[in-house]
């Protein structure tokens, strides 16, 4: 089978590169870190010098995720015989037993993490995500608010949070968590469009009137939004649909549905057009591989 | 200006005003791996970090509250700010005050940064000062006052010598503050060489992550809430949104990722 170099004409630094941009934008696309990273370390890892512990650690997780347990265990072994008492490490250890399944080992590397250092808090997090691995929501809902409690700042903990709480149905409670990270990302069109969401599904005429307004918020960070217009939309046309509304707040949201409705087919009508005309002109395999 | 100009052997200029260049600045490099050597690991502690967070989600909520509805920011400040129940009320953390003399972890902490820093400088000024004494080195660009003349004329008891023209010693100690943005350039920020900067953590106490006292912290952040309002930002959202067509700008295109 050729190797990725030859099929797509890159050297190894490209490959190189790539690892990095994916890291730094910390992609998931597990598939392809395994196959430039297995290359780039079998082939090319005298030449990489210091990076090639942290490829090693990138890597390793993205093969974690693709069941590829022999390359996970290559890495592992040369990050242990390089940083034999590492926390980061021990970490990865407990990874692997996690995505073998074996969740009892697993809890027992992360407690002794902790009992060395009581603020890793990336110990603590794979413990939570243990339990959410075994369907135990409620106790990793208990544990994430413990968590939190002690580590306010921690927003992938928040989001984490919010999406438990949507799972269990506790709208209210993910509310709560998605403004936490409303506060700290202000300028973040996602966090306000899934905030709008959830007030949405709560229901109720104040809801409603929040789900509207945020997103319209979203739309104002965001012009392409689609799904906030859409929720624009169907808040405003629910409220004016509502029989127990005054008739200036009626007129209002109708007006608001009309325009949104109006943008939707402005969008679909004008956009679609020239992207189909783009596409017809053959442009449709600009994509490269990556 | 008052005083001869003198000229001086451009030997001077090769074999010492050069060379206390280049030893300055290779001890400072020395001392920066030196002391990354001998740095001991700052151990956290869990109540110290959970303490700095919650100060930030304070300011956050003070910042950004426009942000979140009205109902959710007064519930979050009622939170904080309560008179029995609010956290910065009820909290009290217990302050041990850090005497340098008896913890022993901040005592080997400055005993090493002495050994690193001010041992160096003085011994190689000293050095620096018996070796190449009995003759000036350069002239400062500006005029000086008498009194300066001990200080950098060592070693010359010339009464008339203006006290721009300076030694050796006073070469070396103004190469030590210069080369500062040197050794950024060359060993990144936060260097262990750039000795100005621990001279200021040390006049400015205990460095640590949280200020010494969390107590005073919290009862600034109290005041600090009490006083915000809460002015909505989505007030008239829809009207802001409203004024203008939405921009889709290539929403459906190929290269749109």
């Amino acid at each position: 089978m050729a190797s990725l170099s030859e099929m797509y004409d890159v050297g190894w630094e490209e490959m190189r590169d790539k690892l990095r941009k994916w890291r730094e934008d910390n992609c998931r696309n597990s598939e392809q870190i395994v196959d430039v990273g297995e290359e780039l370390i079998s082939e090319h890892a005298s030449k990489l010098g210091d990076d090639v512990w942290i490829i090693y650690e990138q890597v390793m997780i993205a093969a974690l995720d693709c069941s590829r347990d022999d390359l996970a265990l290559t890495c592992l072994q040369e990050l242990r015989k390089q940083f034999p008492d590492s926390h980061r490490v021990k970490r990865l250890t407990g990874m692997r037993l996690e995505a073998l399944e074996r969740y009892d080992e697993a809890n027992k590397h992360y407690d002794a993490i902790l009992q060395e250092d009581p603020t890793n808090t990336a110990a603590r997090k794979r413990k939570i995500s243990i339990l959410r691995a075994q369907g135990k929501s409620t106790e990793a809902i208990r544990e994430l608010n413990e968590y939190l409690e002690q580590f306010v700042g921690d927003q992938e903990a928040w989001h984490e949070l919010s999406e438990l709480y949507i799972n269990e149905h506790d709208y209210g409670k993910a509310a709560f968590c998605l403004e936490e990270l409303m506060m700290t990302n202000p300028h973040n069109h996602l966090y306000c469009e899934q905030y709008a969401e959830v007030k949405y599904t709560q229901g109720g005429m104040e809801n409603l009137e929040l789900a509207r307004k945020y997103f319209a918020q979203a739309l104002r960070l965001n012009n392409r939004n689609m799904r906030a217009l859409f929720g624009l939309y169907m808040s405003a046309s629910h409220i004016a649909a509502s029989p127990k509304v005054s008739a200036k707040v009626k007129k209002d949201n109708i007006k608001y549905a009309a325009w949104a409705a109006a943008q939707i087919n402005r969008a679909y009508k004008t956009e679609l057009l020239t992207a189909t005309r783009e596409l017809s002109g053959g442009k449709l395999f600009n994509r490269t591989y990556y | 200006m008052a005083g001869p100009e003198l000229l001086l052997d451009s030997s001077i200029r090769m074999w010492v005003v050069l060379p206390i260049v280049f030893i300055t600045f290779f001890v400072g490099v020395l001392r920066h791996y030196v002391s990354q050597l001998l740095s001991s690991d700052r151990k956290l502690d869990l109540e110290q970090v959970s303490d700095s967070q919650v100060l930030l989600r304070s300011r956050v909520l003070r910042e950004n509250g426009k942000y979140i509805p009205r109902q959710s920011f007064f519930m979050r400040k009622h939170y904080f700010n309560d008179a029995e129940t609010g956290f910065f009320k009820r909290v009290k953390r217990k302050v041990v005050p850090k005497n340098p003399m008896t913890d022993t972890s901040m005592l080997t902490d400055m005993m090493k940064g002495n050994l690193t820093n001010v041992l160096p400088m003085i011994l190689i000024g000293g050095w620096i000062n018996w070796a190449f004494s009995g003759f000036v080195i350069t002239k400062v660009p500006f005029p000086l006052t008498l009194r300066f003349k001990p200080m950098l004329q060592r070693g010359i008891d010339l009464l008339s010598l203006d006290a721009s023209w300076v030694s050796s010693a006073s070469w070396y100690f103004l190469n030590v503050f210069g080369l500062r943005s040197m050794y950024s350039l060359i060993l990144g920020q936060d260097n262990a060489a750039d000795q100005s900067r621990i001279m200021q953590d040390q006049m400015t106490g205990a460095a640590m992550a949280m200020p010494p006292d969390p107590n005073k912290a919290f009862k600034s952040e109290w005041e600090a809430l009490e006083v915000v309002n809460h002015q909505w930002a989505l007030e008239s959202v829809e009207e802001e949104l409203m004024a203008r067509d939405l921009d889709f700008g290539g929403i459906f295109s190929a290269n749109n990722s």
